[in-house]
């Protein structure tokens, strides 16, 4: 039920074909783009001669098909299932969807189901009717692309007044947080939700600042793990989230190249000293220094 | 059998794409539990779903292959992409289009021969029209059945099928949120991919995608625990390649959002005991006969959480609840170490000694889980304290181990 042709990606593909074929002939060529935006590396090939030599009898030779309507399916109860399960979670208040004719749907799994125990006790208030109309004027925002003026708080507890044009939101698990990332201000900006005091359309001419979008600085941090207590493992799930690459270096020993947001460095760094002695970083001098003056400062608290 | 990008069986691929995806560091010749054809369609048809984020590096054991994502920068799980991949007969897709084309709409309900002539109709348009008896209509229209697609409806003697009248009412800003973030996300990406091509306007951190290939096995788990069922979970030990066999009532998953992995904690009645499951060791799970006592099972799980730090239930030394404390110590103007404290524990209490001094102290079951959150605040700790003393000992020989590793307790520099 759950691993179903359905919803594989050929019959998304052909669903698609399908869609153009009943309104004109297809050719070749429409299903080579349709497969290509649709399904994998290698299945052009197999779709556009399966459907053009008939073993699918769904396009004819010629390109056309006995079909009268564009596909259509309705939902499962997998699916539905899985709706009534998210209608359950406090975020979905954010995105002011109507469940409302799920009501005689067993849910997939309910939030009683599930610990999610290692995120942060501080995430954003979900229930708020401020932050819900904040995020959801937010994301009309990006969604329409026009300006928002609004003052937040910063690390100090400073009050800032910012305009800007959202671009996306980004949301972190561990922190249990959206943010909002825009541009033409007069930096690129990200803005906490849970930090926004007020926020509104901008409804004024609006000029947006250019070269004001979001470019993270890419840094790489090398070092070299003890497979001892499971570190390997422990390490490279960790880390998993990051472009990395590892290498056996002996019969314990890899080496781990992870690359990381220049931004994000100190948590990088604290997230490395909690493997302890299992990871040794060894470039760049400046990651070991940051190391180095964290063990001296340890030492002089005498553990 | 010759090769396809399509699969009939997930398990096989789901244990590739791991290892190339959290390892990447085998050469073929080190995937020596299947032939190296095997190895090599594998590799194919992974390369086939993800060929962007798979890349090759040459070592002196040979080529190894590995897949590098930065999952920043997906709007969508790629890894989900197995999922997409299942194979079918030509019969398969031919009769799903053409009945759904049939039963376009919810007012239209035919019998089986109804449907049988008119499958006959649309076939006609081909030189050599592919033939449906009725039992294998019959077979589809009950699988469907199954999957909510198709009402059966009973007239008389005679039972008429129509399409299923649930449509698709959701946006896909929040389809693209909890696909991402929900468990068995797939399914919002199975209900995404018929939306097509809209603009994604979500970006995650922190985001771990590999528990994807864990999908069906946690959507038994739950179909399980909704029913409140005990099941037979078979494990996989992957140093000893050995399979075992566990009865557990499943009671809760516990998820992390620090490495990704997922647990299951069950009640294992071998044992007299609740204790925890890694879900991407699970090869297969089979429901079994309903638990009366799943209620009071969960209650006393709930009761437990306040003493566990992650997932153990259990800690190494004889004490029932281990006590650990630890004293860290911050700057006028690193007032967020105190909150550090507060935001990032699971369990325990944080108490503000003075202006630029906090405590933490937990009773816990394993003390062992919480060192390498300790460790975090390497640089700041002034005390610390473990009733396991062995766990103290290796905590404190492991900071000595660090002064050395970086030379600074003689050495190398």
């Amino acid at each position: 039920m759950f691993f179903n042709e359905i919803y594989g990606a050929y019959y998304n593909a052909v669903s698609k074909i399908l869609a153009k074929a009943v309104e004109k002939t297809v050719t070749p060529k429409d299903i080579r783009k349709i497969v290509e935006e649709s399904a994998f590396g290698e299945s052009s090939i197999n779709i556009e001669n399966s459907l053009f030599n008939e073993k699918w009898q769904l396009v004819t030779k010629n390109g056309d098909t006995p079909l009268e309507n564009k596909p259509s399916l309705p939902l499962t109860t997998l699916e539905k299932r899985w709706l009534k399960a998210i209608s359950l979670d406090p975020r979905v208040k954010l995105f002011g969807e109507d469940f409302s004719d799920l009501w005689d749907v067993e849910p997939l799994f309910a939030p009683d189901d599930i610990c999610v125990f290692d995120k942060y006790a501080d995430g954003d208030p979900y229930e708020d009717e401020k932050y819900i109309n904040n995020f959801r004027l937010m994301l009309d925002a990006i969604n329409r692309q026009y300006p928002v003026k609004l003052t937040t708080k910063n690390n100090k507890g400073e009050e800032k007044y910012i305009v800007f044009l959202p671009q996306y939101m980004e949301y972190s698990e561990k922190d249990d947080k959206f943010r909002v990332v825009g541009s033409g201000g007069r930096w690129a900006t990200v803005v906490n939700m849970g930090r926004i005091i007020w926020c509104h359309p901008y409804v004024k001419p609006y000029t947006p600042n250019t070269n004001t979008k979001m470019v993270r600085d890419k840094e790489t941090v090398v070092f070299q793990l003890t497979d001892e207590r499971n570190a390997l493992e422990r390490a490279l799930m960790h880390f998993a989230h990051f472009e990395k690459q590892a290498e056996k270096l002996a019969d314990n020993r890899y080496k781990i190249t992870v690359t990381y947001d220049k931004d994000d460095e100190t948590e990088l760094l604290i997230r490395v000293l909690s493997f302890g002695p299992m990871i040794k970083v060894t470039s760049p001098d400046s990651f070991i220094n940051l190391i180095k003056e964290r063990l001296i400062k340890q030492k002089s608290c005498g553990q | 059998m010759a090769y396809s990008e399509l699969i009939k069986n997930f398990n096989r691929s789901r244990d590739y794409m791991r290892q190339f995806f959290v390892y990447g560091f085998k050469s073929r010749e080190e995937y020596n539990a299947k032939s190296t054809r095997s190895y090599d369609d594998e590799r194919r048809r992974i390369e086939s779903w993800l060929g962007e984020y798979m890349q090759f590096r040459q070592s002196a054991e040979g080529k190894n292959v590995f897949i590098s994502i930065d999952s920043r920068l997906s709007n969508h799980n790629p890894l989900y992409k197995g999922w997409k991949a299942k194979s079918f007969t030509d019969k398969d897709i031919t009769l799903h289009f053409i009945l759904f084309d049939i039963l376009y709409d919810t007012e239209v309900s035919l019998s089986i021969s109804e449907i049988i002539d008119r499958i006959e109709e649309k076939l006609s348009a081909f030189e050599t029209p592919m033939e449906f008896d009725e039992s294998t209509v019959r077979k589809k229209l009950k699988e469907y059945i199954a999957q909510g697609l198709i009402i059966p409806e009973k007239h008389g003697k005679t039972m008429y099928y129509r399409r299923s009248d649930n449509t698709m009412f959701c946006g896909t800003d929040c389809l693209d949120f909890f696909s991402e973030v929900a468990p068995c996300g797939v399914v919002g990406s199975y209900i995404l991919d018929r939306v097509g091509n809209h603009k994604k306007h979500f970006a995650f951190k922190h985001h771990y995608i590999t528990s994807a290939m864990d999908s069906e096995i946690l959507y038994q788990i739950f179909d399980a625990i909704r029913q409140k069922r005990q099941i037979t979970l078979n494990t996989i030990n992957r140093r000893k390649e050995t399979i075992t066999e566990n009865h557990v009532v499943p009671l809760k998953v516990f998820i992390s959002v620090q490495n990704g992995r997922q647990h299951l904690l069950a009640y294992a009645p071998r044992f007299d005991r609740i204790t925890s499951f890694r879900i991407d060791r699970v090869d297969s799970v089979v429901l079994g006969d309903i638990c009366e006592d799943f209620d009071s099972l969960r209650d006393t799980l709930t009761n437990m959480q306040r003493h566990m730090w992650g997932v153990s239930t259990q800690g190494r030394s004889n004490e029932r609840i281990e006590h650990i404390e630890f004293t860290v110590t911050y700057g006028d103007n690193e007032q967020h170490i105190h909150n550090r404290l507060l935001r990032e524990k699971r369990c325990g209490t944080v108490e503000r000694i003075d202006n630029n001094t906090s405590r933490f102290s937990a009773d816990i079951y394993d003390s062992t889980e919480v060192i390498p959150w300790i460790r975090t605040f390497i640089c700041r700790i002034t005390d610390i304290s473990f009733s396991n003393k062995d766990v103290e000992k290796q905590f404190k020989d492991d900071i000595s181990a660090m002064y050395q590793l970086y030379g600074l307790e003689g050495g190398e520099q």
